[in-house]
């Protein structure tokens, strides 16, 4: 049950007749006392003739995913069961970083009718964002006093990540496309597979001629090449505890997510089939063996349940887990965190395993805010944070240094530019023919 | 993508047909879920009540002599004796009520503790009252009923004796010791009776006959009639004696309601009648505001939240050490290795290039003595803050020198040709590793 602001309203209305009525003390006081009995009469009456919310039978229809940033309508339909019109407020219970705004709606559900409640959700925040209840209030005739009752009306949807880098996809898929017509000039070799003959233009090279399909035909024939296809990428994610780490105000798993999405899908435009992993004590997440559009949509789907975890990554572990996915020679793409040499230890001692048999790149995101505070040179404050932002630059150079040596590649960069930075060098490694 | 990952099958979460379950609960089910509570609650009233009740509704104290307290300092047990012999006994809180019960052959025992009787209204009580018993009269009641009286100090004999003309007295014989006395003038009084004499001047009983016939009693100790001491000595006897006489007694406690009302008339006289009701109105329609605004509607919605860790966090507190511990030398190291290593790159020099190379083609590039870039990149040691901060705008000056020169096109080719077969060269010995 629940008073209305018209019940405060008369409540306080009943200054009038006293004032009015109440010559003496203990006449004001026999008026107060009527005017309580009749306001409390009227309220109580008003509540037993209120509709029941108990009886609303609800309904909830909800896409089952949406993208971080778009908006999605959440659908509720109540029907009144019972033997009267239901006049009242609903609100639908939702977390608030479902984004779902002001959640109460009136409605007006005649007896055995059914009545839509729509509310637009624009999520915030990434995973999976749940409602449980809706609260129905029913007011009487007079709106004074409410009946209230809350329902289990159990509903989620799954947030995905927002992928912000596929802005960055048509310009590489050019460039991986201009990597394939330049292959019939390039000098074959690794990296390089048959792709097909066709008749000699002026200009190709004359080393690419293939004699033995031109002895077959009338015309000269040259052999084409592209770059090599159904190579393995693994992608593997750190979502220790150094991932929960925001830079930019973007935590760098949310990085190291659009990074990977970007690679996944330029890597299944190039023919190359990816596996992702993203660990650390335990799998949080594996994508294996997916290719095309269900390979982006299986990843967004495990992305969207993974939060950082406040533990340490257990490195140790890692170089089983890829061998539990490839045995092949693959691209070991590392999204993690470089920070000091103490923190990198793990990572240092396990990256011989790794590149003895695979090509490793170790990505991570580097902070803008140290970059621009070691060229800030204002005062006594700002010189001791210069050396400081300093001092984590060349910590972040001499892990590089170290991870270079032991033969694994180094990207890192700020989080806008990380995505694009990974998936050049992607580009450059296929190019390379070092897949 | 977004289009068919956004309108992925819509799922239906809850079947139709089948009725919403409800998580409030009725007021029925409300009440058997909290059954216990109320019941315990109800039955810790219930022992309270029973205990106040079992207690006689009074505390421990009570108010001293009053007629109706059982407690050692009331006078219950003196009260009720005398109702058992017949007396019909009076309780008053006021003069109003003494004068209403008080009849021409009646007792009044007045035992003001506190002093509320002016002179006026004591002499009408002892006009009033064929006998009048004052316990513990203070120096306002010695002034208005006998003038000639005085206080004697407390007793110190060790046993009181009646040894007087006063029946009651000569019944109690002896009368607990170590009260307080009244003294009578040396020589006597024609009006005065003295009993229990601690000497020659003082006494624990003082009867005055008043002019207009009235008999009033003076008893300086109030212990001989409370629950307490009644029993002992003969305390029994004399107040039995003197309050026994005749057939009603008015046992007369004076409270704040004999006060003369004074000063300017009270705020509840002055308003009309309406406001109290009003303002009781206006409270009771706050407490709806209150229940209106304050209603929650539903449940509070349950989130984990992220933690929210900066990344720049280390580095903050690494600077704060520097400045903290005035690290100088250290900070300007940090600031001198990034330096040379930005230097060494923008004059095309490698990652492991030696640091006198890099002093050198810096000089030569930038056309400033070699020993100068050597002070600002290796030897000036700082001893204040503002040596550290000029040697710090002396390196930004120095890497923006250099690339204005690189810019310009001031690096020799084969300089640049050296260093692109030093990239591949063994580590050297000297380098600005931190």
């Amino acid at each position: 049950m629940t008073l209305s602001g018209r019940f405060v309203l008369l409540v306080a209305l009943g200054v009038v007749p006293i004032v009015w009525f109440g010559s003496s003390s203990e006449q004001a006081a026999g008026v107060l006392l009527l005017w309580l009995v009749f306001v409390l009469t009227l309220g109580a009456v008003d509540l037993a003739l209120a509709a029941s919310p108990r009886v609303v039978t609800i309904e909830r229809m909800l896409p089952a995913r949406v993208r971080l940033g778009e908006s999605v309508t959440s659908e509720l339909y109540l029907t009144n069961t019972g033997r009267r019109r239901l006049v009242g407020v609903v609100r639908d219970a939702w977390q608030p970083s479902a984004g779902a705004g002001r959640n109460r709606s009136r409605i007006v559900v005649p007896r055995g009718e059914r009545r839509l409640v729509s509310l637009t959700l624009t999520p915030f925040r990434r995973g999976e964002r749940r409602v449980e209840q809706v609260t129905v209030r029913t007011r009487g005739p007079l709106g004074l006093w409410n009946r209230q009752a809350t329902l289990n009306a159990p509903g989620r949807i799954r947030v995905l990540p927002p992928f912000h880098a596929r802005k960055h996809l048509p310009s590489r898929i050019a460039r991986l496309k201009e990597l394939d017509g330049r292959t019939s000039v390039m000098v074959r070799g690794q990296g390089t597979e048959f792709d097909s003959l066709r008749e000699y233009v002026l200009g190709d090279d004359v080393r690419s001629i293939d004699w033995r399909a031109t002895a077959r035909r009338n015309d000269v024939m040259v052999r084409t090449w592209r770059p090599e296809r159904d190579r393995r990428v693994v992608i593997l994610l750190d979502t220790g505890r150094t991932s929960a780490a925001r830079v930019d105000n973007e935590p760098r798993l949310d990085t190291a997510f659009e990074a990977a999405l970007l690679l996944a899908a330029l890597t299944s435009v190039a023919g190359d089939r990816v596996d992702f992993l993203a660990f650390d004590r335990r799998v949080r997440g594996r994508v294996q063996g997916a290719t095309g559009a269900a390979l982006l949509s299986q990843m967004v789907d495990s992305m969207a349940m993974i939060d950082p975890e406040l533990i340490e990554m257990d490195w140790a572990a890692v170089p089983g887990q890829v061998r539990s996915i490839t045995s092949q020679h693959a691209l070991i793409v590392v999204l993690t965190s470089i920070d000091a040499a103490g923190a990198s230890t793990g990572l240092l001692s396990v990256l011989p395993q790794l590149t003895k048999r695979h090509t490793v790149v170790v990505a991570s995101v580097l902070d803008p805010a140290t970059v621009l505070a070691a060229a800030t040179r204002g005062g006594r404050t700002e010189i001791y944070r210069a050396a400081a932002a300093e001092r984590a630059l060349l910590d972040v150079a001499r892990v590089s240094a170290a991870i270079r040596q032991l033969g694994a590649d180094v990207v890192t960069a700020s989080p806008a530019q990380l995505p694009p930075a990974l998936a050049d060098r992607y580009i450059a490694l296929k190019a390379a023919g070092r897949l | 993508m977004s289009a068919t990952l956004t309108t992925d099958a819509a799922a239906l979460s809850s079947a139709g047909g089948t009725p919403t379950t409800v998580a409030t609960p009725t007021l029925r089910a409300l009440l058997r879920r909290s059954s216990f509570w109320i019941f315990a609650f109800a039955g810790i009233v219930i022992v309270a009540i029973v205990g106040v009740f079992l207690s006689g509704g009074s505390n421990a104290a009570g108010r001293a002599l009053a007629g109706d307290n059982a407690a050692p300092a009331g006078s219950m047990a003196l009260v009720e004796v005398l109702r058992q012999q017949g007396v019909t006994v009076t309780l008053a809180d006021s003069l109003v009520e003494v004068r209403d019960a008080v009849g021409a052959d009646s007792t009044v025992l007045l035992y003001d503790e506190n002093g509320y009787l002016d002179a006026g209204q004591l002499t009408e009580l002892a006009e009033g009252a064929a006998r009048t018993v004052v316990v513990a009269p203070d120096f306002l009641a010695l002034q208005a009923l006998a003038p000639s009286v005085g206080f004697g100090g407390v007793s110190d004999t060790a046993s009181l004796t009646a040894d007087c003309s006063v029946s009651a007295a000569n019944r109690a014989e002896n009368l607990l010791p170590g009260g307080a006395t009244l003294s009578i003038p040396e020589g006597g009084h024609p009006l005065l009776t003295g009993c229990f004499a601690s000497d020659a001047e003082t006494f624990s009983l003082v009867q005055v006959e008043s002019a207009t016939g009235g008999l009033v009693s003076l008893v300086p100790d109030a212990r001989v009639f409370n629950n307490e001491n009644v029993t002992g000595y003969g305390n029994a006897a004399l107040a039995l004696g003197l309050l026994g006489e005749s057939d009603s007694l008015v046992w007369y406690l004076p409270t704040l309601a004999d006060l003369p009302r004074t000063g300017p008339p009270s705020l509840a006289e002055l308003t009309p009648g309406w406001v109290s009701p009003v303002a009781v109105l206006l409270v009771l329609a706050a407490v709806a505001a209150a229940f209106w605004r304050g209603r929650r509607f539903g449940p509070l919605v349950a989130e984990n939240l992220p933690v929210t860790v900066k990344a720049s966090e280390t580095m903050e507190g690494r600077a704060r050490l520097y400045a903290r511990s005035n690290a100088r030398l250290r900070a300007l190291d940090a600031l001198r290795v990034g330096a040379v290593q930005r230097l060494a790159r923008a004059v095309g020099l490698g990652r492991l290039a030696q640091l006198d190379e890099v002093i050198g083609t810096v000089a030569r590039i930038t056309g400033s003595a070699p020993a100068e870039v050597r002070r600002v990149l290796v030897d000036a040691i700082p001893h204040s803050d503002a040596q550290l901060m000029a040697l710090s705008d002396a390196l930004q000056a120095l890497e923006q020198a250099a690339c204005r020169a690189v810019k310009a096109g001031v690096v020799p080719a084969a300089e640049a040709a050296a260093s692109a077969s030093r990239e591949f060269s063994p580590p050297p010995a000297e380098r600005m590793e931190p």
